[in-house]
This record gives C-alpha cells, sequence and structure tokens, in this order.
C-alpha cells in the first residue's frame, strides 16, 4: 500500500507524465502569490479555479483512475458546504474544524452510500450516483434546520482577513494533488486502475474490486467534501441552488477529462483552463460566452483527446500531433 | 516458483450464481505435481469450477481444499496467497498497461524481495514477452496476449495453476508453443489444471481427466484412457 512495496513489485507508478506534473506544482507555487495583487476580483477567480481543481482531483479518483464515472460527486461537495455552515451557526469559527468534520462527513457518508452504489457498473453506476446527488439536495432543501431552499448565512471574517480563505481553499487543492501523487505512486492505485482496466481480471489476481472502489470513491468524497467546507465560509452564504449546482458537477468531470484522465497533472490543468477561459469569456462576450465555452470544449476534445497533460509527452512535434489524430479517427 | 508439493481436492461441490444451480455435487482432485484435464462441452462448468476454486464464484455446499487448508468460503485473496493461482478464460489482460506492468501487477499480494529474480525467469521462459516488454498488452497478438495471462500468473508464485481455456481462438502452432510452456512450467514443480476445448490436446498433455456435462462429472480417469473411450471419442474427439 506504500511507495515502499510498490518498488517491491517493480512497478513504476502511474502519474502520468513526470514533466507536466512538475509545471503543475510551478504553477501551484505561484498561485500563492494571487493574493499579493489585492484584488479581490482576480483573488475570487482564482480560489474558484483551485475548488474545482480539489473537485475533480476527487472526481479523478473514481472516475479516472478506477473507472467509475460518477456523477454524484457534488454531493460530497454540498456535504462539506453543510458541515461549516452548521458549525458557523454553532458559533464555531474554526476553518480547520470546519474542513475536518466535512472531511469525515463525506467520507462517512461515501462509504455508506458507496457499498450498494459501487456494484453497479456503467450507466448505472453514473445514473445511481446523480440520483444520490440529486436526493441529497432535495434532503437539504426540505431540512428547515439547515435552511431549507432559503439556505444559511455564515459570518463573514472582515475584508483584511479575506484571503485567509483562498489560502485554505490552497492548501485544500494542493492536497488534493499531493495525495493523488502518493495514491498514484502506491499499490492503491494500482489497484484501482486494475480495477478499471479488467475488474474479473483483478479478482483473478486477489484484488478486490468492492473494497477498492470504496477506497477510491471516499477518498475522492474527502477531496470534494473539504472544498466544499472552505466555499461555505468563503462565500457566506450558501443554499441548495448554488452548492449543489449543475456547473460543481459537470465542470469537474469535464476538467479532469480536457487536461488528462487518470493523472496527477491534468486536472489543475483542466480547472485552470477551463474556469478561466469561463472566466474570460464571461467578461468579454457577455452574451455568447456559453457558446465559445461550449466550442471550446468541444475543439479541445476532438484534437486533444487524451487531455492536455498528452501534450507534455508528445515528441516529434506536429507531425506527431497529426498522426495521433488519424489514429483516432481510425 | 519453489513449490511445496500440495494436493488440491474438491469434493461434492455445489455451485451456481443467483438461484440457476450450475455445478452438482463435483468431486475432483489434482494430486502434488500432476497435470489434470477438465473437459466437456459449452456451458458444462467449467469455468464456474474455477471460479469456484478461486474464490470468485460462490460455493453452495461441499468443499474446495489445497493441502489441509479450506479454500471454500476465502476470499479471492486468500486463494492466491495460497498459491492457487488462475489463468482466466480469455486473458482478461489489463489492456492499457505495458506488458511489464500486466506482469508486475500478477505480483500484487507478494510482500517477498523477488519479484525482479521471478520476473527475469519467467522473461527467461517467455522470450517473445521481453520483445514486448514495453507494449501495451492490448496491442498485442493473441498468442502474445495468452503468454502474458500465463506469465502474469506464474510472478504470484502459483503451486497450483488452474488454465481456462488456453488454446482458445489459437492457430496449431501456437498452441504447441503454449504446450512447451507449460511443460517447463510444470518441471519446476507446479502442478497444474487445464481447462481445455482441444481435447485431443488436454488428454495428450494431462497425467488424468475429467469429463464435466451439465455441472456433473460423468467420466475420469487416466488421459490415456480416456483417449481411447468411445463415448470420449464419438462426443469430443469427433471421431
Ligand atoms: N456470471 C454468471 N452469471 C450467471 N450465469 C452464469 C455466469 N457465468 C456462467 N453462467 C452460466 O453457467 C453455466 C456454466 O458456465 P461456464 O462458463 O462455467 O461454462 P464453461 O464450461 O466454462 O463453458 P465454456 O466452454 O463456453 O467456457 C452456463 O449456463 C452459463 O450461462
Ligand atoms: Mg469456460
Amino acid at each position: 500500500m506504500n511507495p515502499a512495496t510498490l518498488k517491491r513489485i517493480g512497478l513504476g507508478g502511474i502519474t502520468g507524465n513526470p514533466i507536466a506534473f512538475a509545471v503543475v506544482l510551478a504553477l501551484m507555487a505561484l498561485l500563492l502569490a494571487i493574493p499579493l495583487t489585492h484584488n479581490g476580483y482576480i483573488e475570487l477567480v482564482f480560489r474558484n479555479i483551485l475548488m474545482y481543481a480539489a473537485m475533480a482531483y476527487g472526481w479523478n479518483l473514481i472516475g479516472g483512475y478506477t473507472g467509475y464515472v460518477s456523477f454524484g460527486n457534488v454531493a460530497f461537495f454540498g456535504i462539506g458546504a453543510y458541515c461549516s455552515a452548521i458549525l458557523a451557526t454553532h458559533g464555531v469559527d474554526n476553518l480547520l474544524l470546519y474542513v475536518l468534520l466535512a472531511m469525515a462527513v463525506s467520507a462517512v457518508f461515501a462509504a455508506i452510500v458507496g457499498f450498494p452504489v459501487l456494484r453497479l457498473k456503467g450507466h448505472y453506476f453514473a445514473i445511481a450516483t446523480l440520483g444520490v446527488a440529486l436526493a441529497v439536495t432535495d434532503i437539504i432543501a426540505n431540512l428547515d434546520a439547515l435552511g431549507g431552499t432559503g439556505g444559511l448565512a455564515l459570518h463573514q471574517v472582515d475584508e483584511a482577513h479575506f484571503s485567509i480563505y483562498y489560502y485554505a481553499m490552497w492548501l485544500v487543492a494542493l492536497g488534493s494533488m499531493l495525495g493523488t501523487y502518493f495514491i498514484a505512486r502506491s499499490k492503491l492505485g494500482y489497484a484501482f486502475v486494475a480495477i478499471r482496466e479488467n475488474e474479473d481480471a483483478a479478482a483473478v489476481l486477489g484484488i478486490s474490486a468492492t473494497r477498492y472502489k470504496i477506497v477510491a470513491w471516499t477518498i475522492g468524497a474527502m477531496m470534494a467534501g473539504a472544498a466544499g467546507a472552505v466555499f461555505a465560509p468563503a462565500n457566506g452564504f450558501i443554499d441548495p441552488s448554488i452548492t449543489f449546482a449543475i456547473d460543481s458537477n459537470v465542470f469537474p468531470i469535464a476538467m479532469t477529462i480536457l487536461g488528462g484522465i487518470g493523472t496527477v497533472a491534468g486536472p489543475f490543468i483542466g480547472a485552470l483552463l477551463l474556469a478561466g477561459a469561463n472566466e474570460l469569456l464571461q467578461r468579454f462576450f457577455v452574451k455568447a460566452h456559453t457558446l465559445f465555452f461550449g466550442a471550446m470544449i468541444v475543439l479541445i476534445v476532438l484534437l486533444l483527446p487524451r487531455g492536455l497533460v498528452w501534450l507534455f509527452g508528445l515528441r516529434g512535434g506536429a507531425r506527431a500531433w497529426l498522426k495521433s489524430l488519424s489514429v483516432y479517427k481510425a | 516458483m519453489n513449490a511445496t508439493a500440495n494436493a488440491l481436492v474438491i469434493e461434492e461441490l455445489s455451485a451456481g450464481y443467483g438461484d440457476t444451480q450450475v455445478l452438482w455435487d463435483v468431486s475432483l482432485r489434482v494430486e502434488p505435481g500432476e497435470i489434470v484435464a477438465l473437459i466437456g462441452s459449452n456451458g458444462a462448468g467449467k469455468s464456474t469450477l474455477l471460479g469456484a476454486v478461486s474464490g470468485i464464484v460462490n460455493t453452495w455446499s461441499g468443499g474446495v481444499r489445497y493441502g489441509s487448508a479450506v479454500m471454500s468460503g476465502l476470499e479471492p485473496d486468500r486463494v492466491v496467497s495460497a498459491g492457487v493461482v488462475q489463468v482466466p478464460q480469455g486473458r482478461r489482460l489489463f489492456g492499457s498497461l505495458s506488458v511489464e506492468d500486466n506482469l508486475r501487477m500478477g505480483a500484487y499480494l507478494r510482500r517477498d524481495r523477488e519479484v525482479d529474480a521471478d520476473l527475469e525467469k519467467i522473461l527467461a521462459m517467455l522470450p517473445r514477452l521481453r520483445e514486448r516488454y514495453d507494449y501495451l498488452a492490448g496491442r498485442l497478438s493473441g498468442g502474445e496476449q495468452q503468454q502474458v495471462a500465463i506469465g502474469r500468473a506464474l510472478m504470484a508464485r502459483p503451486k497450483m495453476l488452474l488454465i481456462d481455456e488456453m488454446s482458445l481462438g489459437l492457430a496449431p502452432v501456437l498452441v504447441d508453443q503454449l504446450i512447451e510452456i507449460l511443460a517447463r512450467i510444470h518441471a519446476t514443480g507446479v502442478s497444474i489444471l487445464i481447462v481445455e476445448q482441444d481435447v485431443q490436446t488436454a488428454l495428450e498433455v494431462s497425467s488424468r481427466a475429467y469429463v464435466l456435462e451439465t455441472g456433473r462429472v460423468t467420466l475420469s480417469g487416466p488421459s490415456a484412457q480416456l483417449l481411447d473411450d468411445p463415448q470420449v471419442k464419438k462426443a469430443y474427439l469427433g471421431v
């Protein structure tokens, strides 16, 4: 389960392209400087990028490495957000506590729900996870204790300390990224990939799909839960429609796929590109931005079917790239 | 691959899926150092039997022992750790992993430090895989893929190898190659249970054989004898 035993059986790890990972780490270091701009808008944009990145990492574990395409991870994000809100309305004002509770509750919820849901495969699994997300939304919307559809207001920190949420989200994103890196370098990561590649073969080798699917799903849930826990106080107010927004469900999936599914660098690159582009397009094309945004996604999928990370490993320049396209057509 | 000798004993085993019973009181044994063949037509329950041994298919009654250890009811990882390893029907490789990684995945449960040494031995036995070391397993030819599947199982250090339909879809010359490989594996002290469509080959390489028909053992005995059995000749050898 740890890199040492992995080394013993000689597997090199499935982290993806090392250069891409190095670039991503460098970008993460740069992002630490964003609050120095003292520009609230820029900080918000990048905090959202970090938030989506953490959610994308959470999705990547189950959807990318393990191959179970989930449409329910937003539930964990929402649960995390509501954990913070509940603590905040009870006078607890400690961001670390928010995050820890959110991760614990998301993990327990994921393990319980995962047990029946992860028995399903393919389309059935996808639909069932969507059902989980809808059910959680509905339950929260109907719980008066959680503010119902009206939502909950969290006490706002004064302007001077606002960047605390930015740094917290940065840490959550970094933790998700490094967590993914170490998992991908461990036997655990190989168990996930074995399940994705061939569940029957995994079983024959003694790799329990039931066990490792739950592990992938639960760790991913903790990443999304932590992101939600920081989002709620940073936003100052949450309600079911903000917390369980369709964007929060679909963006992390699109980001992971466009960035590079089943890689360590992919989710971050995807989040940076998609959330960044979405923001820019909204600024410059007030009306048609969704059209451009959609077109951009289609273009990336067509031109870089293996995700942007793949570009880092490209040898032979444009010719090799063109060749890759013709391979895909065939 | 230093095998400690143990007998695989299947006793009065019944098993199935949902409420459909597939196996009815099947008894079969593989003595240490033996090659035993299990033959039978499509849907007879051969793969189900191997699945029950591997802990993938639930057993309803009866049992499986390996030496003195009870296998029935164990999780698949315990069966593999005990030294009973299956090469599944249809190869079931990890298609987008390299040949090397497929082989190493076979060692997933191992904690010893001899994995690299074993890998070297296996590559010496299956030189074709050395040539294809960095290829994605899914891109290999059928014969090469079968070699990967066998090599992957060997990486788990089996003492008892269960091989399901090794020859399926392969040209006779490739089947001959694989049979030679099996002989070499056997020579290292590994006992083998082979399930085969190619009944002629199965009976030629094994010392004893069982015939499974709709979930029941209907015939068993020395393979040479079954080769001459009129019933077997008619049903499986087409003569
Ligand atoms: N996972 C499963 N769920 C339900 N029924 C199954 C399952 N696997 C096999 N069966 C049924 O069990 C019976 C025996 O199948 P099995 O695969 O064991 O036969 P086999 O002897 O290996 O056949 P073949 O030579 O075609 O591989 C068949 O009727 C099959 O339809
Ligand atoms: Mg079969």
